[in-house]
Parts: structure tokens; sequence; C-alpha cells
């Protein structure tokens, strides 16, 4: 019956505009975009702002210098204020899906119990999760890649964990028809990827839903225990500056789903500090990485990226991060800036690039009764970056050491020559034997040694108690009608698994409480 | 190579103040732009002849020296020169926020000035007026020194030097690297929809099953 919306970009208005619907969704990554197919699924008018641009595979080109600027936050240079902690982030419409390595893990039944005894959620159980689960599976094709499939990159850590007797895991994927090329991370060349962008935001537009892309949203328009809409600046898809065109939405429901660093910054510029917890219980499962020199090619950036697993780390006992292993896509650019070093150090490292299996551990945050994470607060008014802060803690230490520990003797195990840290002065090491010695007289300091995230989490914590959260367990905001956050920034702790299925779930979950506030 | 021993935290200069929101604390970067010694002239170097966008001649030639010692000549590797590494670095940096540009060009010169560099690590000459190995001593002070405000200065400028040289497909070779795979060119040709009226092409990402619960 209602006729399709329309995919909008920063050049299509020229003045100032004033548009109205049902609900206003501010962000499109994996929250929003499944909040947004399940409301426009019962009807309801829906607007959807996205401050990055819109790029599909008529625009991708597998190339960094240009995916990473178009694609990322901050064109993949976010990082923590003090640069210790490298943050990959989406920033397109389809947000993470668009660059996620396609990872796919239903929530951990053990960190549903710990927020329910923990932090008070209510309602949020596998049981009323395993029905959104199966829907998504099904329509993003979610299944396992086949051992057969697996690239080099990966094998490594199979076989390496299979030799020493770790338990391993096959990853499940969102890809439909891959061909398994490795650049899931620059954007999907044949649409193989179940991303956002080509799946649920179509299928919403088509029933409807206005998306507005280069639209960076300023502020909320806070009133008395309700929100009236949106006001944003747009930008221009070229240059990503401001236009100094405003467009407003006013809408029956707001729904901030600009993920774990973006939804904080925009309630803290709209006022809302949810008594002092915004930007508060940030996480972003911290990586180490251990790179290694093995005797046959590896080609890193070739193949699914992430086919291959390990749990046996998670649960390390009281006082300890847990941490997951798996390994990432190496491609020149992201591996030159983070492969350590000067010169000819630094050009021999990037020479052996085609034989350099890596690593990463990726640790659970935010578990632990001392962990308290990060805070994301605002800068100058006049700045449009946030500020991101993560202490690194003894504790994270401890983790990064032996995490690494554990990644030199799976790559050892399965024939690697030498591996390496990515401490700013590398520690390389030649023999299986010499890997405590030389890891535990290494430098364990914020800067000394590389440290990343690709998955942000928090910020604004789902609880029972106010004095503590920011949203019930409805993800409405405390003492807010109308106002509902849905993405990663919910989470009151990390997960220990890849987060883009846990979204998933939890949007579709709570598209039900964003409906009956809609009326 | 002769590399100066790292010398003590001067007093007041503790992490605690030196640390505030953003790359370099204030009070570090108010000696970045000030001073006598800064006022010996660094070295000049020929500038792009399309002009600069972000960086001033002075700061330009930091980034050329720098990019000097990152990628040293070797058979097989483009030239500093032939990529252009401190341009392509001036025109990344010309798509920050203003803010986190004026922080780069706070941070190369505070890299360059001669007093700063005699209250951080004993030198008295600009950056670029020092020798390659020096150069290099001077480097590895930043990386490990135990301030970890110029740890955090090291890793900005090295960031936006090395992505000034590695953003070029011409290093792919260099790295046994052969580039995207060719289907990436298809690209171009392939519809795009916008919604309206224009109906949406079928592919893998439409579901034909039934509607979902």
């Amino acid at each position: 019956m209602s006729k399709a919306g329309r995919i909008l970009t920063g050049r299509d208005h020229r003045v100032a505009t004033t548009i109205h619907c049902d609900v206003v969704v501010v962000g499109s990554g994996a929250g929003g975009s499944v909040l947004a197919e399940r409301l426009t699924a019962r009807g309801l008018e829906v607007v959807m702002l996205e401050e990055g641009g819109y790029w599909t595979r008529r625009s991708f080109d597998g190339r960094e210098d240009h995916s990473y600027p178009r694609l990322y936050q901050e064109m993949g240079n976010r990082a923590t204020d003090d640069q210790s902690v490298l943050i990959l982030q989406g920033r397109n419409v389809g947000g993470g899906t668009t660059v996620n390595w396609c990872t796919s893990f239903r929530t951990p039944r053990t960190v549903l119990d710990h927020w329910r005894e923990q932090h008070g959620v209510k309602g949020l159980t596998e049981e009323a999760l395993v029905p959104h689960w199966e829907a998504i599976e099904k329509r993003l094709h979610i299944a396992e890649w086949p051992l057969d499939r697996m690239n080099a990159n990966n094998q490594v850590l199979w076989d390496g964990c299979g030799k020493l007797g770790y338990s391993r895991g096959l990853v499940r994927r969102n890809v439909n028809n891959c061909a398994n090329l490795g650049y899931c991370g620059l954007g999907c060349p044949l649409d193989a990827k179940m991303s956002m962008g080509v799946t649920l935001i179509p299928d919403a537009v088509e029933r409807g839903m206005t998306v507005q892309a280069n639209a960076s949203v300023r502020r909320l328009l806070v009133g008395n225990r309700r929100v009236g809409g949106v006001e944003a600046e747009l930008l221009d898809p070229e240059t990503d500056r401001p236009t100094g065109v405003t467009l407003t939405v006013t809408a029956k429901t707001v729904a901030v789903c600009g993920g774990a660093i973006n939804s904080p910054a925009l309630l803290l510029r709209s006022g809302l500090d949810g008594n002092g917890n915004v930007g508060k219980r940030f996480f972003l499962h911290p990586v180490v990485v251990m790179s290694a020199l093995m005797p046959e090619p590896v080609a890193p950036w070739s193949g699914a990226p992430q086919a291959a697993y390990s749990h046996h780390f998670i649960e390390r006992g009281p006082g300890k991060l847990g941490f997951l292993l798996e390994v990432p896509p190496v491609m020149p650019l992201i591996a030159a800036t983070v492969f350590p070093g000067f010169g000819e150090e630094h050009q021999r490292l990037m020479e052996q690039l085609p034989f350099t299996q890596t690593s990463i551990a990726i640790c659970r945050d935010g578990l632990l009764p001392e962990d308290s994470g990060g805070t994301v607060a605002l800068r100058d008014p006049a700045e449009r970056r946030v500020s991101i802060d993560y202490p690194l803690r003894p504790f994270h230490f401890e983790a990064f050491r032996e995490a690494c520990k554990v990644m030199a003797r799976i790559q050892f195990a399965a024939g690697a020559r030498e591996v390496r840290s990515l401490h700013s002065r590398p520690v390389r090491i030649q023999r299986q034997a010499d890997i405590d010695a030389a890891l535990d007289s290494a430098p364990w300091e914020a800067g000394r040694v590389r440290v990343a995230t690709a998955h942000q989490m928090g910020g604004c914590a789902m609880g029972a108690d106010p004095r503590t959260s920011v949203v019930d367990s409805t993800l409405r905001y405390h003492g807010m009608e109308n106002l509902f956050v849905v993405d990663g920034s919910v989470f009151p702790t990390s997960l220990g698994v890849n987060p883009q299925e846990t979204i998933f779930g939890i949007a579709r979950w709570a598209s039900q409480f964003v409906a009956a506030a809609t009326g | 190579m002769d590399v100066p021993h790292p010398r003590p935290v001067p007093a007041g200069l503790s992490r605690r103040t030196l640390i505030k929101r953003g790359l370099l604390g204030g009070a570090l970067l108010a000696a970045g732009g000030a001073g006598f010694l800064a006022l010996r002239g660094g070295a000049k170097v020929a500038l792009p002849p399309d002009g600069l966008l972000v960086f001033s001649p002075a700061q330009f030639a930091v980034l050329d020296a720098v990019s000097r010692r990152l990628v040293r000549p070797q058979p097989g590797w483009p030239t500093v020169d032939e990529v252009g590494v401190a341009r392509a670095a001036d025109r990344i940096a010309a798509r920050v926020e203003p803010s986190a540009q004026k922080e780069l060009r706070q941070l190369l010169g505070l890299f360059e000035n001669g007093l700063a560099g005699f209250l951080l690590g004993g030198r008295t000459r600009p950056f670029t007026r020092l020798e390659g190995p020096e150069q290099d001593a001077v480097l590895a002070d930043w990386r490990d020194s135990r301030l970890a405000v110029l740890r955090t200065g090291y890793a900005a400028l090295r960031t936006l030097v090395v992505a000034g040289y590695y953003q070029s497909p011409s290093i792919w070779p260099a790295v046994g690297y052969a580039g995207p795979p060719g289907i990436f060119q298809d690209g171009p040709s392939l519809p795009e929809w916008r919604g309206g009226d224009a109906p949406r092409p079928d592919g893998n990402g439409v579901w034909h099953g039934e509607a979902l619960p």
C-alpha cells in the first residue's frame, strides 16, 4: 500500500527543512537498522538519520586509502585521547555492518545472567532472544563457514589450537553467495555480506522509510519528560563538512542508535547526563596482537577474514580478564600503521607481509567488579570530536601479556619461524622456549604496546536503578517517556564475543517497546 | 650512533599536568610555538607545486624529514619523493577536524623546536637540521619516553607519516600485495538504488522467503 521511501544524501536539501514522522532513528548500524525494519513492518512511519555517507558496491573499490575515510569514524584514525587504543568503528549507511568481518555469535548465557544478577536487567533472557536470533539468522543467512574454505591466516589459529589441545570453533558468518575474497572490511563488492545496507535498510525503505545520509544530529529537542525530535546539520558528501543546511525531524518517539561513542555524546550534547551515568561504563574489548613469520605464504588479506576462534581462555578466574582468540585480515596500509618500528626494520616487516600471520586476543572487559571501563565525554562545544578515555589498568596488562604468550605458543605450534609483539620496540622471539622470558620483560604500559578495538560497547548502560544506569530494561531512557537508546551502548558490560548479533537480537526484541511507546 | 640518555622528567612536567584532553597537554604545546631557540631556522625543502592545505612550510619540512627516516631508499621501493609523502600527509590532515589539525601543527612545531628538544632530550638544533642518525635517536627518544605525552605524540606523528607513504598503490609490489581483485572494477557499472519509484534491483540481499515473525 505505502510507496517506497527514499535514500537521500547531504546534497538533497538546499534549505532548512522540517519533516514529521512516527519514529526518528538516529544511526543506521546494527541497532538502528533492525529496529527501523521492525517498526516499518508494524506500519509505522520511520525516518533514519545517518552521519556517514551512502556508499554501495557501486563505489567500493577495495582500496584502503579510499575506504577508511569513506566508511570509518575519523577516517579510521579514531583513538582514545592518549592514542593508546586505536578504535575501528564504522560510519556510513549500514554502520559497522558495512565494514565488519561478518562474525556472528549469539550472546553468551553467562553474560545475560550477569546482567540480570549484577545490573538488574529484566526480561532479557536467552528464551526471549531466541526467536529474534532465529529470525535474523534466517534473514541474514548466518551459518558456519566451512573448514575447507578457511584461509591460511585462520588455519594457523585452528591448527595451533588443535595441536595444543585448546578448544576451537568455526565462526558463523552473515553472508550469501560469498566468494571468499577477504575484503569485508572495505565494503563487499558482491553484496554477499548481509550488511544492513543491502538487507534490512532497503527492506524498510520499500515500506516507506526515508533514509537521510550525511545528517549529523547535533541535539535532541528535549522537553518535559518527552523528546520532540532531533535537529541535524547536513554534511557535504564529498568534503564531510557542514553545508549550513539544517534538518529538523519531529517524531512521536526518538531512538538513539549511534553506537557506544556517538550515542552518549548526543545525549550529553542535549543536556541529558543520566545522573552522571551517560558515557560511563564504556567498554571496548581491548585487543592485543601477535604477528608471526610463517614458512609458507599466508596472504593475510585474502579469504574470509574470520573463520576460526577459540574461547579456551574466556574464563580465567577471579580478578582476571578472559579473552577470545581470533584473527584479523591484514592489508598493507593498516599493517604499516600498526607494525612497529622505523626505517629498514619496519620495511623488512612490511616485505614479509605475505608470509605474516596475525592473531588477536579480544579481552572481555566490564565483568570484574573492579572494572568500570572508560568514559566518553564532550570536549569544547565547538569541537565535533568527542573525548574518549580508556585507562589501561594492571588487570588489562596481565591479560595482554598472558594472551600474547598464548598466541605465540599457538603460532609456534603451527610452524611459525618467528613471532613478534606490537610493542613500539618490537619483541621478536625465535624459539618457543623464549616466549615467557621475552614477554615477561617487555614493557606493558600505555603507548608502548599497540592496543586496538573493533567492538565498542556501553556508555548508556541498561539497568534497573536510575542512579547507576541510563536506560531501563525496555531501553527507555530513565525519566523520559519517548526516548530510547537501541545499540551496543546499552550493554552493561562487554560480551566476550563479537557484538553484532547481540545488537541485532536486542534491537529486534526492543522494537516492541519502541512501538508501544509510539502508540 | 650516540643515543642520548633519557633525561629525568623536569620538575612540574608530571603526567598529570601534561596529559589533558587531546593529543598533547597545553603547557608543553606552548613550548612548541615559542622560545628563542625555535627561531633558529629549520631546513627548507621544496614545497608541492599545488601548495599546502594544512601545514606551514616549516611543518611540511618536519614531515618530509621524518618520512625520510621512516622509509629508507631500497631497491624495489618507491622513494618518498616519488610518493610525495609529506604532501600526502598534508592532504590526509586536510580531512580531519580543524581542532585535530591544530594539534598536529602544534605537535610538528614541538618536534622541530630546539628549546623543547633541549628540555626533553638535550638537543638545541631543530629536528630538520640534525643528521639522519641523530633524527632516528630523537624519534626513539619520543617513542621510549617516560612521558606518556611524548609517546602519544610519537604515535600521532608516525601514523600520519606512515599513512602518507603506505596510502600509495605504488608501494604494493614492495610489500608483495597484488591489489584488490578485479571484481571491484565492475562497481561503476552497477546500479545504485535510492528508493522512490525505481524498483529495488534483485541481489543477494533481497529476501525471497516468507515474512519473518
